[in-house]
């Protein structure tokens, strides 16, 4: 710490902006209520309540109380001893109570700022910044935080990094701005759209975890959930049937509610804008109730845009929209890389044209995949059922296994026929203007368009039952995104030219006209 | 010819629009030329060693518990067979199916090879996006004096990995590549 701080200062006078700035002081107040908060729960059972103390019973509420109190020393003791700045190059912060670490993001290295608060911050009007640099996508961290700023800080350093929001016209009067105003928004928030993101598998999920927090916090006020659900479930009670179906339809419905509850307040106020800025372009996403979240991403790290339409769905037109791009984690749970919440197919679209501009590459039609595509999938289905069927032979032989699994095995069959033809109907791939268009996928039917600059390796690859019929399938990878994007399938004949026009000039050397 | 003109047709329909200027500037259907160079000779050990050990560990694993576990016997045969049969094709085809189709080059602009053998694979990757470039040599191939030449890019998918080189030419071909590659400018993704 010394030794940076001294050859800092060892060069001339730091301007007031190259000076080590602090986190704001309301960071404290927070902690303090976070820790007044965290003895609350106590204190209510104890004295109001009146629950005789135990170690039985009050241990949660202790556990509260000591996670809570050890959380507000630990980020008020971080607050004292972090420190941030800017210079002309770089962004460097401070940061460590035993353990000092300095780290140093070059300024044009900077793809994203994103702002977020939960609603502790709000309340107090703080923001925490995070500060993205094209990491390694797979490490699922922003290149530092800066945890908090109050939000006219945090406004203000976001456009010291990204550029200031307005168009500024240029000092020797030539007419460069772009005319459009500094703010193009492309989406906002509609209500409806929480249908689309009510109904998945995760509503039994969010109703096991509602439903765990009712038993924990029910059996510190001595009420166990447990024994009066078997005794509902005994014979006295509506008996065993009724009760699972109660509970299944409940926790089912519980589940959904909860999804629909936290649809709205995650996504509140949704908006997604272009935000000219002097810096470049930048996608921003607002949303949240409570706890708000802004992500800017910078247009010029953008490679291309994915739309996937889960196939169960599909009926209704559910669609998600991603950005292909490098430095944002496709892991996270807070999905900065998801442009609209699940929504309608139609509004995905919408965005990808004033993405993209026109002519849009997602929204054209693609041309079918040969037929041979279907057969290769018949074959597999096929295949693959034959496979279970051999592997039970001996078993079936000697009466180990009764004979009637041959009808799943012929059930199984079929279902895979329909997989087959939904597969093959999802096939497509196009080149369009800059971008190289795929299509592919069962489960979930994802359209992506992938700049063409962006692609680095590029494979074509042919199994022995796909050259009998005459396929191909065509890889691109890039640094962006999932990192690969397939076509596959394609007519033999045109892999070698769909793949060299993919990537433009990379393929040249290596193809020669078919004699 | 006739792959061409119906393309052609189609853009004419109007099925790709907006992609016809693209699609009759390369409406010719073109083929790969071979990469130049071929792998070492001793390669296919190397490959019948790996199949060896990987495989066959699993067919005495598999014998072992049918000897031993008399219940479980009716349930291994067809695993039993299948592993026999995979052993065989991996010890006996595949490595000189493979030492037929692995072939590689090397030039200033991209990195070309070809691998496989039930599937086969044309990959290039562009001099411009390597990210790393290494010889990789595991227990079988010290033991015989070969070399893996691994070239990555910022795609964790986009991995290039030609098997088989004797290990000095594995080193000439990273040493070429890495002083080729870091003249190109840009950060590579």
């Amino acid at each position: 710490m010394s030794i940076l701080t001294s050859t800092v200062h060892d060069q001339e006078a730091p301007t007031i902006e190259e000076q080590w700035r602090r986190l704001s002081i309301r960071v404290i107040w927070v902690d303090l209520a976070q820790a007044v908060l965290s003895l609350a729960p106590g204190v209510i059972a104890i004295w109001i309540v009146g629950v005789t103390p135990s170690v039985g019973n009050l241990w949660p509420l202790a556990l509260i109380a000591f996670l809570g109190l050890v959380g507000a020393i630990g980020d008020a003791l971080r607050w004292l001893f972090t420190t941030y700045r800017l210079t002309d190059t770089e962004v460097q912060r401070r940061t460590g109570v035993f353990v000092r670490r300095s780290r140093a993001v070059r300024r044009d290295r900077i793809r994203s700022v994103d702002a977020h608060a939960k609603l502790r911050h709000r309340l107090v009007g703080l923001r925490v910044v995070a500060i993205g640099a094209g990491q390694q996508t797979s490490a699922g961290e922003a290149a530092f935080t800066l945890d908090a700023l109050t939000r006219s800080d945090a406004e203000s350093l976001r456009d010291e990094l990204l550029g200031a929001e307005h168009v500024v016209v240029p000092a020797d009067g030539t007419d460069q701005a772009d005319p459009v105003a500094g703010v193009e928004p492309f989406a906002r928030f509609r209500p409806w759209w929480v249908i689309y993101n009510m109904f998945t598998i995760w509503a039994y999920l969010t109703a096991a975890g509602l439903l765990w927090v009712a038993f924990w916090l029910t059996s510190t006020f001595g009420i166990n959930l447990v024994s009066f659900i078997g005794d509902t479930a005994s014979d006295q009670g509506l008996g065993l049937g009724a009760t699972i179906a109660i509970i299944a339809i409940g926790a089912g419905a519980l589940g959904v509610i909860g999804l629909g509850v936290n649809f709205f307040t995650a996504n509140w106020n949704f908006e997604l804008a272009r935000v000219h800025s002097d810096n470049g372009t930048f996608l921003r996403t607002r949303r949240g109730l409570f706890s708000t979240r802004e992500v800017n991403r910078d247009e010029s790290r953008m490679r291309g845009l994915t739309i996937d339409e889960p196939l169960l769905w599909r009926w209704m037109g559910m669609a998600d929209t991603n950005l292909i791009t490098t430095g944002l984690g496709l892991w996270s749970a807070e999905q900065p890389t998801a442009l609209v919440p699940r929504g309608p197919i139609s509004v995905a679209r919408h965005v990808a044209v004033r993405v993209f501009g026109e002519p849009c590459p997602l929204t054209i039609a693609l041309p079918p995949h040969p037929p041979a595509a279907l057969r290769r999938r018949l074959w597999w289905a096929t295949g693959i059922t034959f496979g279970a069927i051999s592997l039970l032979a001996w078993p079936l032989w000697t009466g180990i296994v009764p004979l009637w699994t041959l009808w799943i095995a012929l059930t199984l069959w079929s279902l895979l026929v329909v997989c087959a033809v939904v597969a093959y109907r999802a096939l497509g791939h196009a080149i369009n203007g800059d971008y190289v268009v795929t299509r592919s996928g069962l489960l979930s039917r994802s359209t992506s368009a992938l700049r063409r600059d962006a692609v680095s390796t590029i494979a074509v690859r042919q199994s022995i039952l796909q050259r009998r019929l005459g396929l191909s399938t065509v890889s691109v990878m890039t640094a962006a995104g999932w990192g690969i994007y397939e076509a596959p399938d394609v007519d033999a004949h045109e892999a070698f030219r769909f793949a060299a026009q993919a990537a433009p000039g990379l393929l040249d050397p290596f193809i020669e006209p078919r004699r | 010819m006739t792959r061409a003109d119906t393309t052609r047709q189609e853009n004419h329909n109007g099925v790709l629009t907006g992609t016809d200027a693209v699609a009759t500037e390369a409406s010719q259907t073109v083929a790969p030329r071979l990469p130049m160079l071929r792998i070492e000779r001793r390669a296919v050990w190397w490959w019948m060693l790996r199949a060896g050990v990987r495989w066959g560990a699993l067919l005495v694993a598999l014998v072992v518990t049918a000897v031993l576990w008399e219940a479980s016997r009716p349930w291994l045969i067809a695993p039993i067979v299948a592993v026999g049969v995979v052993l065989l094709a991996k010890l006996l085809v595949e490595p000189w199916w493979r030492y037929r189709v692995h072939r590689w080059e090397v030039t200033d602009d991209a990195t070309y090879a070809t691998n496989g053998w039930l599937v086969v694979e044309w990959r290039v990757a562009p001099t411009s996006r390597i990210q790393t470039v290494d010889a990789v040599r595991g227990p079988f191939e010290q033991l015989l004096g070969l070399s893996t030449l691994r070239v990555t890019t910022a795609s964790s998918y986009g991995s290039i990995d030609i098997n088989g080189l004797d290990h000095r030419t594995a080193q000439e071909a990273v040493t070429r590549l890495s002083a080729v590659a870091e003249l190109t400018p840009g950060d590579a993704t």
